[in-house]
């Protein structure tokens, strides 16, 4: 306990379990790390990571080609193409290295903010951007890539997840390390507040689901801090409901692959569930509809610039592993030609006919919507009645 | 005098418990009850810690809760019976007595939901600057609600004077707490940074002196902390299962877990004469409770709209 209780005698209070330790400080916070800010590659006492320097330069290449995608959305929502974008900036590591622990049978439930996981389940960017288009409501099928629709309500995804893992259990797709499948749940830390998260790992853990709860730990929601979210470390939560939690730098894209695939392991060997906090931090707003210099310190993002997830990784690369400048020009080739190919798919596509949208809510339209359509439509109508008288 | 008070409560909850069972039996009680014998001790215990404006949230299994909070057996006895005289005019029955002026802001048959209500209202008294302490009293079953893990994190994040009592009695319905909890009950409440203790709740005295402790660490601003109190029931999860055999519970475990009895580990600490003195005294407040519940009007069928919404016109 980290307060007493005064007035309590031993025999009013049976022992108990072990304390929880007090939140730390964010500049000594501890964690996996297997490659520094520096670029240096350090060990781990539990984990390693086994892929060669060609592995990582496919990382690197990942890595940099998300951004230059979150870059380019970015910029097409300022220039009103789309209509919000939600950036990770500053996530790529924990998202490629979580992707790309990935087997193909294991499926995916992304936030909002996964593009990076998209990414490496081999979903076509310009879908996502669809989506933030309002062309469409994200158009791709989820059993296509093992990549669920993206989720906005916050959590929710967490039992979606933890049910699809349960049915894995129950067609008995569990039990070999190898061949088993797992399911994995993306989450921000503001949705480990949420009861739907909570309960999703009471489930995950009484049925032993094959299931990885992946907390990208980007220190905001929105605008509210880690520390106005929880009083302990958020991997800690875990402990509280009877599996394993781990906390990863999740800005080194090593340590994530590392982790998660250890934690994938697990699932699919049958072994249950493992939450996974991966600290990092949101570098952009929360969306194009923020402003987070209203409730953040410049000071604060100089300090995370300094722990770059694709910086330590070039700095490795061309230090440790005699990896030359061909190699990042390439990389930098390759990632403006697929910005200006989906620059290019954005601005051709279709827009939609308004009242389509209605068409997607019910299998059956129900006369109320049916005329709520028609109203709509000829409200719309009278604007271009207007226009051209 | 503790001691004494004590023993009345647990004894008076015992015995409101089974004339409530009689009265179920012969119909006078329509839709039974989830009976509290055996638990006895965690509602005298906790309320016993209590100042009369300090406020409590009550369950499904309420009784026990609201009569030691003090509400007088004779109205909530009316109350089960849907009479115009009970504590909310036969509206609420079993499991929805409240009476705001004692300090019971409801018992919550959704289960866990009371939880965020006592939060909401210990943290509106800590705004008020009164040093008002509220008490939820809650299940096993209740630790895997969202909506309670979800009033544990905010009453620590704000430091919220709430005490979280959760009844462990090993089942919700019959569903046995070791299938149903991953972890530990108490290791739930750590795992937001709330100090959690386990109280052996079929011991009042011990009750009292953790809840004594946990209200104080409430009222001085120190935050909110969790009782795990572990208990027993000895009767039925709800009187229909006095015709229903549910068969999952061994007649072994059954007498093990009666064994250790509220009513009597508090009366054997009291004279022989004045046990006798105070159980005599409960039969002659219950003999006229029945009296003025079973003397009580129905409530009139056309009036059954009313007190749903606080404005008449909504309830046309
Ligand atoms: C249930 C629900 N409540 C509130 C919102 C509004 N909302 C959208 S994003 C967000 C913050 C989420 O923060 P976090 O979980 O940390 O994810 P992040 O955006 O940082 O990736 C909120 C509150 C929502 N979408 N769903
Ligand atoms: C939200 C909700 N789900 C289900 C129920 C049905 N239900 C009534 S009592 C009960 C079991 C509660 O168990 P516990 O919290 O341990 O309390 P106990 O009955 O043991 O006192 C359940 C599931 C309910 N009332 N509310
Ligand atoms: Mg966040
Ligand atoms: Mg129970």
């Amino acid at each position: 306990m980290s307060e007493s209780v005064p007035g309590l005698t031993p025999e009013v209070f049976a022992p108990v379990e072990a304390p929880v330790s007090p939140p730390q400080a964010s500049e000594e916070v501890e964690f996996v790390q297997l490659l520094t800010p520096e670029g240096e590659r350090v060990e781990h006492p539990d984990y390693s990571f086994d892929l060669d320097d060609e592995a990582i330069k496919g990382f690197y290449r990942d890595m940099t080609l998300v951004r230059r995608i979150d870059t380019e959305a970015t910029a097409l929502q300022r220039q009103g193409e789309l209509g919000l974008w939600a950036s990770l900036l500053g996530q790529e590591a924990a998202q490629i290295g979580s992707g790309r622990a990935l087997n193909s049978k294991d499926m995916v439930f992304p936030t909002y903010r996964e593009h990076g996981v998209a990414f490496c389940q081999g979903v076509n960017p310009l879908n996502l951007l669809g989506l933030f288009r309002g062309v469409d409501q994200g158009a791709w099928d989820p059993r296509d890539n093992n990549f669920h629709l993206y989720t906005i309500v916050i959590g929710a995804q967490t039992l979606h997840a933890t049910g699809y893992a349960m049915g894995q259990q129950r067609d008995h797709a569990v039990g070999d390390p190898e061949t088993g499948e797992a399911t994995i749940a993306y989450f921000g830390d503001g949705a480990s507040s949420q009861g739907d998260v909570n309960e999703a790992f009471i489930y995950a853990s009484v049925f032993n689901a094959p299931v990885v709860f992946f907390c990208q730990n980007n220190q905001w929601a929105i605008s509210e801090p880690i520390d106005r979210q929880t009083r302990i470390p958020l991997y800690q939560r875990a402990a509280g409901f009877g599996f394993p939690g781990v906390r990863v730098d999740g800005n080194d894209v090593l340590a994530t692959y590392a982790v998660t695939q250890q934690a994938l392991k697990r699932a699919r060997e049958g072994s249950g569930p493992t939450l996974v906090e991966a600290y990092t931090y949101r570098m952009g707003a929360h969306t194009t509809s923020d402003d987070p210099t209203k409730y953040r310190l410049s000071e604060d993002l100089e300090y995370w610039k300094l722990k770059d997830p694709i910086e330590r990784v070039k700095a490795y690369l061309a230090r440790q592993a005699g990896v030359d400048h061909n190699f990042f020009d390439e990389v930098e080739a390759e990632a403006d030609k697929v910005a200006a190919e989906l620059r290019q798919g954005c601005l051709a596509m279709p827009d939609p006919e308004l009242t389509d949208f209605f068409q997607y809510a019910y299998v059956d339209m129900p006369d109320e919507l049916a005329e709520q359509r028609d109203q709509y439509a000829a409200y719309a109508a009278s604007f271009n009645a207007e226009g051209e008288g | 005098m503790t001691a004494e008070h004590l023993y009345r409560t647990v004894r008076l909850i015992r015995r409101f418990e089974e004339r409530a069972m009689d009265f179920v039996r012969s119909g006078e009680i329509v839709g039974g009850i989830h009976p509290y014998v055996g638990q006895e001790a965690i509602a005298a215990g906790v309320c016993a810690a209590l100042r009369p404006d300090d406020v409590i949230t009550s369950t499904h299994r309420g009784h026990g809760h609201v009569l030691a909070k003090g509400v007088d057996p004779a109205r909530m006895l009316a109350e089960l019976m849907g009479r115009e005289n009970g504590l909310n005019r036969g509206r609420g029955g079993s499991m929805h007595a409240a009476d705001f002026g004692l300090g019971i802001l409801g018992a919550n048959a959704i289960v866990g939901a009371a939880g965020s209500i006592a939060t909401g209202a210990a943290w509106a008294y800590q705004r008020q600057g009164k040093d008002v302490v509220a008490v939820s009293f809650f299940g096993d079953g209740a630790m895997n609600e969202g909506m309670l893990l979800e009033a544990f994190n905010l009453a620590v994040l704000w430091r919220v004077p709430v005490v979280f009592v959760c009844e462990n009695n090993g089942y919700a319905t019959t569903m046995p707490v070791r299938s149903a909890v991953a972890g530990s009950i108490t290791g739930r409440a750590r795992a937001f940074g709330m100090p959690a203790f386990t109280v052996d709740g079929q011991d009042p005295e011990k009750v009292l002196a953790a809840t004594t402790a946990a209200v104080s660490r409430a009222r001085s601003g120190r935050g909110p902390t969790f009782l795990e109190c572990t208990t027993y029931r000895f009767d039925a999860h709800h009187t229909f299962e006095h015709r229903a055999r549910l068969n999952y519970r061994s007649t072994e475990e059954l007498s093990t877990g009666r064994s250790r009895d509220p009513v009597e580990i508090q009366g054997e600490r009291l004279a022989a004469d004045v046990r006798a003195a105070v159980d005599a005294e409960i039969e002659a407040l219950l003999d006229a409770a029945a009296g003025v519940a079973l003397g009580g009007a129905h409530p009139d069928p056309a009036a059954a709209l009313e007190f749903l919404y606080a404005s008449p016109e909504v309830n046309r």
